[in-house]
């Protein structure tokens, strides 16, 4: 695009802040426009940046010899006395390594896979090793991360969408780069772990997710915690909810076979959930696992509720029940000793 | 102090005067107390443990004896028993109540039972609500009688007055020392009904149970069956008396009669139409047999049927209970109305339908019709043709070796097809739900799968062959999927649709399932 080959000349002047106001202007909402200059400008800032960052050195006598020598041949015949550099000279440095690696960068892009690596120098990563102390790694919907606590090594090809450019305070030098990213993350532990309990109670009852991983999972919470002998009440409330919530009549049934199997001291919104399921859920196969839940509570012995009893005593004598519910209400029934 | 004095002696007169008053067992543990009552009054009596014996008679007063029995390991636990127990009255001449007083929570190491003994006379109203009491006996009365308990017996010994009777557990006994008059209802949900009455009676019966016996002594006229209610006359017809209990008996006996003499209504009228709901009239049953040689035949109200082989054809009919057997040679024909179905090697045609319940089918070999109206359908090998209904749970089949045509209302389809099956025949559908077919990668077949949703975003085609053509298109406010194509050249049809899920068409290698020959 004429356009992009343009702007992307303007970008060094846009950095050292030399663009005439219009220009700049343009430049900026071309970019904001314009994907593919949105990269290269965040290469130009990042670069820019980098160089910022590096110290003042020396530079060899050779080395500047032959960069007059690329840039103004006549300077270079010159017998100049050399002095140390004025900042003036600093930032001209600076733009031109800028033209230099953008314009590198621009061509490289061209004829190589689109895929733009930086190369940190070795003090930048060991800094950014010693002085962000390992974090807890939370899984969040939105995260806001400074860049020093990003290793600057990306592994594989995650999938990066939907990237935006902030700049909240244009007057300091922060920014922002926000994307969604897939990734598959892997978390081992102890079924009783915490961090494990919260994973799984957020994947049981989210109920966007398609209903094939939440089967999966109550499968597979059913047969982790059936060793446990006492599962986390968080997985067991979870379950509750699903009982209680889910559309989805498979996982409902799911659900209630799994609470029935587990061993566990069972939780006042359990045997709420249960109850509710057991009076309301349309689905015979959910009744008949609320009610063989209820029973099998009722024979431990454990104290119920006159809510409870009373629901299962509508259900025993209710005539359009189904009569293995009914059948099974009344087993409950006669195993309750009252107190 | 006068003042005071004087407004002491009124309250005191007051109290006195309206019959409200409580009272503390201590420093004893008996009660006696009595209250001046109308012969037509009302009297309530709530005891949740203990006897509670109402004794009908002569006179004006009404008699309270209340003994407290108090089981408690140590004296801590015996005082704490004691302080926390009391009996309150409160009413007038009119209606009294009398009522135990326990504690809302109270140390579980300790129990307290309070017996009553309460005499009053003939003509009032006695209620009665109870938890545990070994029995509640309510005698020579002919008022009304209102009885609500949890477990006991109760014992109704010449009352006249029309009763309403509601258990759970123990036993209910009403013997009727006149012809009846008035209006009962006696019902239980696992409590035997034993009513006996004099053989000149004449009333209205209706009775109920499921895993019960009708049993009377009495000639019934018009007796028939509605479901599981039984409605007859007995002598000329009058005030009725209904009994219901889901799990026990019900006797009408004639006093002078035997119970050998009993006979059940159960047993069918020549007149009867027979309706499918007969097998609730059947007696339960509950089996449990190594195997039976030959076929086997059963038909009952409630059941619970484990057989680990049948030799022969099995069928089965039962109106609710758990049905597992572990191979049948011949065919199998499983009907329950409510109940899990556990079904081994099925080497017959396999005929399986429960009114609620999972059905499990280790391996179909001859294939057949398996549903229900609501469970998950789980078989394991479909080595014939399979018909799966369910009407709200998963479907899946793990090895389907002919074709198979499965539906639910809501809940996953998974069908993994034999993967020495070059082309398969397969027909899914979910109204709410995801469909997956797993198929080797060398499976042929022409692919009509379509998705109805309201998320598009969310439901997706997956299908890991080539060849398919999807197209989108809207219709109301849904958007419909559709992909159609031949997959490896092309064969039978595979019918899949899916509302509101995914559909995944996934191919990868599949180790068949081997299944043993059956052992004869």
């Amino acid at each position: 695009m004429p356009d992009c080959d343009a702007m992307r000349e303007n970008m060094p002047l846009l950095l050292t802040e030399s663009l005439d106001p219009v220009q700049r202007e343009l430049t900026h909402q071309h970019i904001e426009t314009c994907p593919a200059c949105t990269r290269d400008w965040s290469s130009y800032k990042e670069t820019w940046r980098m160089l910022d960052s590096l110290p003042e050195l020396e530079v060899p006598a050779r080395v500047k010899q032959r960069f007059l020598a690329g840039i103004a041949p006549e300077l270079a015949e010159t017998n100049v006395v050399p002095f140390h550099r004025g900042r003036a000279v600093r930032w001209l440095a600076q733009a031109a390594a800028i033209v230099i690696v953008g314009g590198s960068a621009f061509y490289a892009g061209h004829r190589v896979a689109p895929r733009v690596q930086l190369n940190p120098t070795e003090a930048r990563v060991s800094g950014v090793q010693q002085l962000v102390p390992a974090a807890a790694y939370s899984i969040a919907e939105s995260r806001v991360l400074p860049a020093a606590s990003i290793s600057p090594q990306i592994e594989g090809r995650p999938d990066i969408q939907n990237v935006q450019f902030t700049d909240a305070t244009p007057s300091n030098d922060q920014i922002g780069v926000s994307f969604d990213i897939t990734s598959h993350v892997t978390v081992t532990g102890h079924p009783t772990d915490k961090s494990m309990v919260s994973l799984l109670r957020y994947v049981l009852e989210n109920e966007d997710r398609e209903s094939p991983s939440r089967s999966r999972a109550i499968d597979w919470v059913r047969s982790t915690y059936s060793r446990v002998d006492k599962p986390a009440p968080e997985i067991i409330d979870a379950l509750a909810n699903v009982l209680r919530n889910d559309q989805h009549q498979g996982v409902r049934i799911k659900a209630a076979d799994t609470l029935q199997s587990l061993r566990s001291a069972m939780t006042d919104s359990t045997r709420d959930a249960l109850v509710e399921a057991l009076k309301n859920d349309p689905n015979p196969a959910v009744r008949i696992k609320a009610v063989e839940a209820l029973a099998k509570l009722a024979r431990s012995g454990a104290p119920l509720d006159p809510g409870m009893v009373d629901m299962l005593r509508q259900k025993a004598s209710q005539g359009d029940e189904n009569v293995y519910v009914r059948v099974k209400a009344a087993e409950a029934l006669s195993s309750i000793q009252p107190r | 102090m006068r003042l005071t004095i004087r407004i002491s002696i009124a309250a005191v007169t007051v109290l006195f005067a309206a019959q409200l008053f409580g009272a503390a067992f201590a420093p004893g543990n008996r009660i006696v107390r009595e209250f001046p009552i109308d012969p037509a009054g009302s009297i309530w009596i709530e005891n949740p443990f203990g006897t509670v014996e109402v004794i009908g008679g002569e006179g004006k007063l009404v008699s309270v004896t209340a003994d407290r029995v108090i089981t408690a390991p140590d004296a801590a636990s015996m005082k704490d028993a004691a302080d926390s127990v009391g009996i309150d009255f409160k009413g007038d001449t009119k209606a009294l109540l009398m009522w135990t007083v326990f504690p809302p929570a109270h140390n579980a190491r300790w129990n307290v039972a309070v017996n009553y003994v309460v005499r009053v006379p003939r003509g009032v109203s006695v209620k009665v609500d109870s938890k545990l009491a070994e029995h509640i006996r309510v005698s020579h009365l002919s008022g009304g009688v209102t009885i609500n308990g949890f477990a006991g017996t109760v014992i109704l010994d010449d009352v006249a007055g029309a009763s309403s009777i509601s258990m759970v557990n123990g036993r209910i006994v009403y013997d009727y020392a006149q012809r009846p008059v008035s209006k009962a209802v006696v019902q239980a949900v696992n409590a035997d009904i034993d009513i006996y009455l004099p053989p000149n009676s004449s009333f209205d019966w209706i009775a109920n149970t499921i895993n019960g016996d009708i049993l009377t002594t009495f000639p019934v006229r018009g007796g028939r069956f509605s479901g599981t209610i039984f409605h007859g006359t007995v002598g000329s017809g009058g005030p009725t008396i209904d009994t219901t209990t889901m799990m026990g008996r019900i006797l009408v006996q004639a006093k002078g009669t035997k119970l050998s003499q009993a006979q059940s209504v159960r047993v069918n009228q020549a007149s009867h139409q027979p309706v499918p709901g007969d097998v609730l009239l059947q007696p339960p049953v509950k089996i449990q047999l190594p195997f039976v040689n030959g076929d086997f035949n059963s038909a009952a109200s409630v059941a619970d049927v484990t057989i680990s082989e049948v030799r022969g054809n099995a069928h089965i009919v039962f109106g609710a209970g758990r049905v597992e057997l572990g191979a049948v040679y011949g065919q199998c024909n499983v009907t329950s109305m409510g109940g899990p179905l556990n079904l081994g090697d099925i080497i017959g045609a396999l005929f399986a339908h429960t009114g609620a319940g999972d059905i499990y089918v280790r391996v179909a070999r001859m294939g057949g019709q398996v549903t229900t109206d609501g469970g998950t359908i789980r078989v394991i090998v479909a080595g014939g043709p399979m018909t799966l209904r369910s009407g709200g749970g998963d479907i899946i089949v793990r090895q389907a070796s002919a074709a198979i045509d499965a539906e639910t209302t809501s809940g996953d389809v998974t069908l993994t097809a034999d993967p020495k099956q070059k082309t398969l025949k397969a027909t899914a559908r979910t109204l709410q739900g995801n469909i997956i077919l797993n198929v080797s990668p060398h499976f042929a077949a022409d692919i009509d799968a379509t998705i109805l949703t309201s998320d598009p975003d969310v439901n997706e085609m997956h299908i890991d062959f080539n060849g398919i053509s999807v197209r989108r298109e809207q219709v109301g406010n849904k958007t419909r999927i559709h992909a159609t194509g031949k997959i490896n050249g092309g064969g039978e049809r595979v019918e899949l649709y899916a509302e509101e899920g995914d559909i995944h068409i996934s191919a990868h290698t599949i180790t068949p399932i081997k299944v043993a020959s059956p052992k004869r």
